[in-house]
């Protein structure tokens, strides 16, 4: 049976700027790439459905601003997420060490539940590469989180990424997730019948027998 | 159920009316009707369910005009109702909207009509100012509305009662509230229903509804959408032909299988995908009848797997057995794997409509994408029986039932299935023709004019069984009733009239029937088997995987642009040389690129209680843009006495970051920072009298230090601030005798330049006209962060202000600077007030001007509390006063 279950789960990503958060959510939810960097100033986010396990996941994914000085104002978005990207680049060793810090305000704004991934961007950028695969793996084992290197670019390990950590939310919230079904079939159903009582007791109530049923 | 019909009556016809938007909560009902340019909401009442005209009477009518606004409360949650408040004039109207679809028409049509009519249709009126929209054409329905009106006598008059609206909304009255808009193309002279709707459907807010009710999966559009793609693109991932499903059905009539089932099960070339094998009357002993146990399972279960074709091997599924009726369910081995769901049910419809000796038995089951139903049943026998035996069809239909792995999910019915194979001895008759004729026409093999007769056919052709079912043309011999052991009819005493008893019919889609036959070899039984092979279009799961993914992206591809957007013109602004009270500002503007309209809102940060800071302001901090509009908001910074102090001394910087959030959309940050040139507005007597230097001389980082007490010029402070003397000494020099001296303002540009005088250099004489430099002095008076007299010594000024020594006291312990400031500015006042005959001046005057600047109460003020501050200032004001009351 085709389940018609909807189930919404919020998505973050963070990480320095530049680093191609925005780049990532395009890739995956438009296939596209835009190579000339536009920061972003806000928080943008986009919709994107996935089937996992027979189940219809739809996620939104936030993307926010990575400069310092709007972060203040970010971290506010972090209670509203179920999972989180936390998102270096391979040639900046520099987006590299502040994961930690990211990991950190991550800890203190967001849910206990969060289910986080480490993502190193821009692996197809080999020579400029600063941050080796293997310290990537050191820190996200360090973290117990998951880890990928992508490449919006030469979509690398892009849908891998965003389907892995919708997968840990799913298996996260597994037991709130009967909660958040919701049956097509039993909504349509459940109206029919209100809709039939509604006019039943329309009916009682008036002389008017031709009625406008 | 529409109540809109019952509204258009009362319409009058020439008006072009259209209905956009309808909407049922507690009666409410909204609608939009259009005439011409003019725009109005008409608010109806009824006293139940509007079928007529007579049932509903108007209300009160709103035009759209410029004093109207309208304002949508936030969803508390996705389906919950909408809150909406409109205003006109004095008046506020606040009601619910039951949330969907509807209300989003309703909504999205009215802010169409509001901005239409404050952003476009205002140059239109404005071209000629003569024209302004006098809704002349409501004067009917006022009349009118008097014929009609139940509940109420007299219509009330334009704009008025809406309060009154609100009043009787509490008491549960119900009232139609309706709305004209200004669509042009509309107004050409739609008559019927289909050309409105046509135009409704056409106008331009329908992606904006489309994109909201996508979002909401309550109303499962989505699901319909893909499914309804699916479907659309159904020939790019199946496949005809290519699963083979075997259905044989036998009535074996108690015997045991005594010879090879191979010509029935295995007379087609290839191997079957799937077999479906039912028996009835597999057991005609009492003990299968009551126990339901019978050694002729086994029996016949290992003569059919023997009996399978030898080409291929088979895992069996499933076997199900109810008295005689038997089915079982083989598949090949290969397939196995995409077999889930498998369900067994059976239903008895023989003696009490209970019993097992007929009935039915059902194997349901989940194959690539089909959900499947093979059922074998036995119905009713008898010639004269044909009714019974859809009364059996229909009960088996009704009670079959399967349960769903997910127990709150209703049981699955057969008629749910993808695809239906019934097989089994339906015992439907060949009926109205003679035992001879039948006869005669099986050995001339005219099976096509014998099946007219057969009852099956014919109760098919009625509807009154087998709806939806499809059977095969039949091309063989009635299977029924023979002698056992040989193809001769029955010559019992009975003499039976043959029958196409055993048959097979399906339901579904993209089924192709191969074979349809029966099986005179076989001859244990007074039936002979009958076979069909189905083959079915089978889904591609690869590509039937891809169609999805593709419609799939390409609905979150339409969700996704259907996001608000907007484009701004800039996301950083500075303002350059901030000053007191010197007003900056900068045009920020929003185009939205979107696809739909949007509504933008400049958002609370999280810890702070307004959308920004409070030097600055955005100028509208809400709205509402039109696809493809644009709207200019102004972002003002103003520095006054409130904000000044911290920005003097460094403590605050000219730095906010905006959030501007657009309603279900994104979020924006817009930054603006400035550089504040400090000044001596706003900053403390006591830091000014520490500085001898101008402010703007001053090193940076000094007032902070000083603001902070490390200050080294501390032994030596100025007596009073020069600023303060500046100003006073400029007025005792050239406005003693000045008319109307400090109740005549001043000149901003004159306000400018002084305050750039007193932050900048000490020249002789202050630039400005004198009633300007007055004004100066009473704006650094009120600027100061601590008033002449601190805040911690109004209460008892307050207290002994009937006590002029008292006063004199209270003074005389204030703060050096402070009490230095208080002698010098009442002694100057006191100067003044020996020109009373030029500078027209009183002490009265003068105490009431100084006392609200010199005395401030942290909090508001009282008028008691103000009495007795001019009192307290009085008698330094006059002496004479002060010396008689000390004398008394």
């Amino acid at each position: 049976m085709a389940k018609q279950y909807d189930v919404l789960f919020r998505l973050l990503l963070l990480g320095d700027s530049g680093v191609g958060k925005t780049c990532l959510l395009c890739r995956f939810t438009d296939n596209e790439f835009h190579p000339s960097h536009i920061s972003t100033i806000g928080v943008d986010f986009k919709m994107k459905t996935l089937l996992i396990d027979g189940i219809k996941v739809r996620i939104q994914i936030w993307d926010t601003a990575g400069q310092e000085r709007y972060q203040t104002i970010t971290k506010q978005y972090y209670r509203r997420a179920q999972g989180i990207f936390l998102v270096y680049d391979i040639t900046s060793e520099r987006s590299f060490q502040h994961i930690m810090k990211w990991a950190s305000d991550v800890d203190e704004y967001a849910p206990e539940k969060v289910q986080k991934i480490l993502v190193g961007n821009k692996s197809d950028e080999v020579e400029k590469r600063q941050v080796a695969t293997a310290q990537g793996i050191k820190l996200a084992t360090a973290y117990g989180m998951d880890f990928f290197e992508t490449s919006a670019f030469t979509n690398h390990n892009i849908t891998e990424t965003f389907t892995r950590l919708a997968e840990q939310v799913l298996a996260a919230n597994k037991r709130d997730l009967d909660l958040l079904r919701i049956s097509i079939n039993d909504e349509i159903n459940l109206a029919a019948l209100e809709e039939e009582e509604g006019l039943r007791e329309c009916a009682g109530g008036d002389q008017d027998k031709s009625c406008w049923c | 159920m529409d109540q809109s019909a019952a509204i258009s009556k009362t319409l009058e016809n020439e008006e072009n009316c259209t209905i956009v938007s309808f909407i049922l909560v507690f009666l409410f009902v909204f609608r939009l009707v259009t005439s011409q340019v003019e725009v109005k909401i008409f608010i109806y009442k009824n006293r139940r369910m509007a079928i007529t005209a007579e049932d509903v009477s108007l209300e009160d009518i709103i035009p759209i005009s410029f004093d109207f606004a309208v304002a949508e409360g936030e969803l508390l949650s996705c389906g919950s109702d909408i809150t909406v408040r409109m205003s006109y004039q004095q008046e506020e109207l606040n009601f619910k909207l039951p949330f969907g679809s509807h209300s989003r028409l309703f909504l999205s049509e009215l802010n169409r009509a509001w901005s239409g009519k404050s952003y476009n249709n205002i140059k239109k009126v404005c071209k000629s100012p003569a024209v302004v929209p006098n809704f002349e054409w409501i004067n009917k329905y006022q009349k009118n509305s008097k014929s009609l009106g139940v509940g109420k006598q007299v219509p009330a008059p334009l704009g008025t009662p809406l309060n009154k609206l609100s009043q009787q909304r509490k008491t549960g009255l119900f009232f139609i509230p309706e709305m004209t808009t200004c669509v042009h193309q509309f107004s050409q002279g739609i008559t019927s229903r289909e050309d409105r709707d046509e135009l409704v459907r056409s106008s331009s807010h329908t992606p904006s509804n489309k994109a909201q009710i996508l979002a909401m999966p309550q109303f499962g559009l989505r699901d319909n959408l893909i499914r309804c793609e699916l479907l659309k693109n159904e020939e790019q991932y199946t496949y005809l032909e290519d699963f083979s499903f075997f259905l044989g059905t036998y009535n074996v009539n108690g015997q045991t299988p005594k010879e090879s089932l191979r010509p029935w099960l295995s007379c087609t070339l290839n191997p079957p995908d799937v077999y479906c094998v039912g028996f009835q009357e597999l057991d005609l002993s009492k003990e299968a009848f009551f126990f339901n146990d019978t050694p002729k399972e086994p029996e016949w279960t290992k003569a059919v797997s023997e009996a399978l074709h030898p080409d291929a091997t088979y895992a069996l599924v499933k076997l199900v057995r109810l008295v005689g009726i038997m089915l079982i369910l083989y598949v090949k081995k290969e397939h196995a794997e995409f077999i889930s769901d498998v369900e067994a049910e059976s239903v008895g419809t023989g003696i009490m409509g209970r019993m097992g000796n007929k009935g039915a038995v059902a194997i349901r089951f989940h194959f690539h994408n089909s959900n499947i139903c093979v059922v074998n049943s036995h119905l009713a026998a008898h010639i004269e029986e044909y009714e019974r035996r859809n009364q059996d069809f229909k009960d088996i239909c009704a009670r079959m039932e399967f349960h769903q792995l997910d127990n709150s999910r209703p049981p699955f019915t057969i008629i749910k299935h993808d695809v239906v194979f019934w097989i089994g001895d339906l015992n439907y008759r060949i009926s109205n023709l003679d035992v001879k004729d039948v006869k005669e026409l099986i050995s001339k093999k005219d099976f096509e004019a014998l099946h007219n007769y057969d009852q099956l056919k014919r109760q098919i052709d009625e509807e009154a069984v087998f709806v939806g079912f499809v059977e095969g043309e039949i091309n063989f011999q009635p299977t029924y009733k023979y002698d056992t052991g040989s193809d001769t009819w029955d010559t019992s005493e009975k003499c039976r009239v043959p029958a196409w008893c055993d048959r097979i019919l399906w339901k579904g889609k993209n089924i192709t029937q191969q074979h349809y036959q029966s099986h005179m070899a076989l001859k244990i039984s007074d039936h002979k088997p009958v076979s069909s092979l189905l083959v079915t279009g089978r889904i591609n799961s690869e590509t039937y995987k891809k169609t999805f993914e593709e419609i799939v992206r390409n609905i979150d591809k339409l969700e996704n642009e259907c996001i608000p957007s907007v484009t701004l013109s800039k996301q950083e602004f500075h303002f350059k040389d901030v000053k007191y009270m010197q007003h900056q500002a900068e045009t920020l503007t929003l185009y939205n690129d979107g696809q739909v309209p949007c509504q933008f809102e400049f958002i609370q940060k999280p810890n702070e209680s307004t959308y920004c800071k409070s030097w600055l302001t955005a100028n509208p901090h809400k709205g509402f843009i039109a696809q493809g509009g644009s709207v200019d908001i102004e972002l003002e910074v103003f520095v006054n006495h409130m904000t000044a102090p911290n920005l003097n001394s460094g403590k605050e910087q000219i730095e906010d970051i905006l959030v501007l959030h657009l309603e279900r959309g994104k979020d924006y940050f817009i930054s603006v920072s400035g550089n504040y040139l400090p000044s001596c507005y706003g900053t403390s007597l006591r830091l000014l009298c520490l500085m001898r230097e101008p402010i703007h001389d001053m090193p940076p980082g000094t007032i902070e230090t000083l603001t902070n007490g490390n200050d080294m010029n501390a032994e030596n402070p100025l007596a009073i601030p020069k600023e303060l003397w500046m100003m006073v000494d400029h007025l005792f020099r050239h406005a003693i005798k000045q008319e109307d001296i400090f109740q005549q303002p001043g000149l901003r540009s004159d306000f400018a330049e002084i305050r750039d005088c007193l932050d900048t250099g000490m020249p002789d004489s202050l630039p400005g006209s004198n009633h300007s430099v007055a004004e100066a002095l009473l704006l650094f008076l009120d600027a100061l962060p601590e008033p002449v007299v601190p805040y911690s010594f109004y209460q008892q000024c307050l207290d002994c202000c009937s006590n002029a020594s008292h006063c004199e006291k209270v003074i005389s312990m204030l703060p050096q600077c402070h009490q230095n400031v208080f002698n010098y500015l009442t002694a100057f006042l006191r100067e003044l007030l020996k020109h009373t005959a030029n500078n027209r001046l009183d002490v009265n005057i003068l105490s009431t001007i100084f006392a609200s600047l010199i005395l401030k109460p942290p909090t508001k003020q009282d008028f008691a509390e103000k009495r007795k501050t001019q009192e307290f200032f009085y008698y330094f004001l006059n002496p004479e006063s002060s010396t008689a009351q000390t004398s008394v």
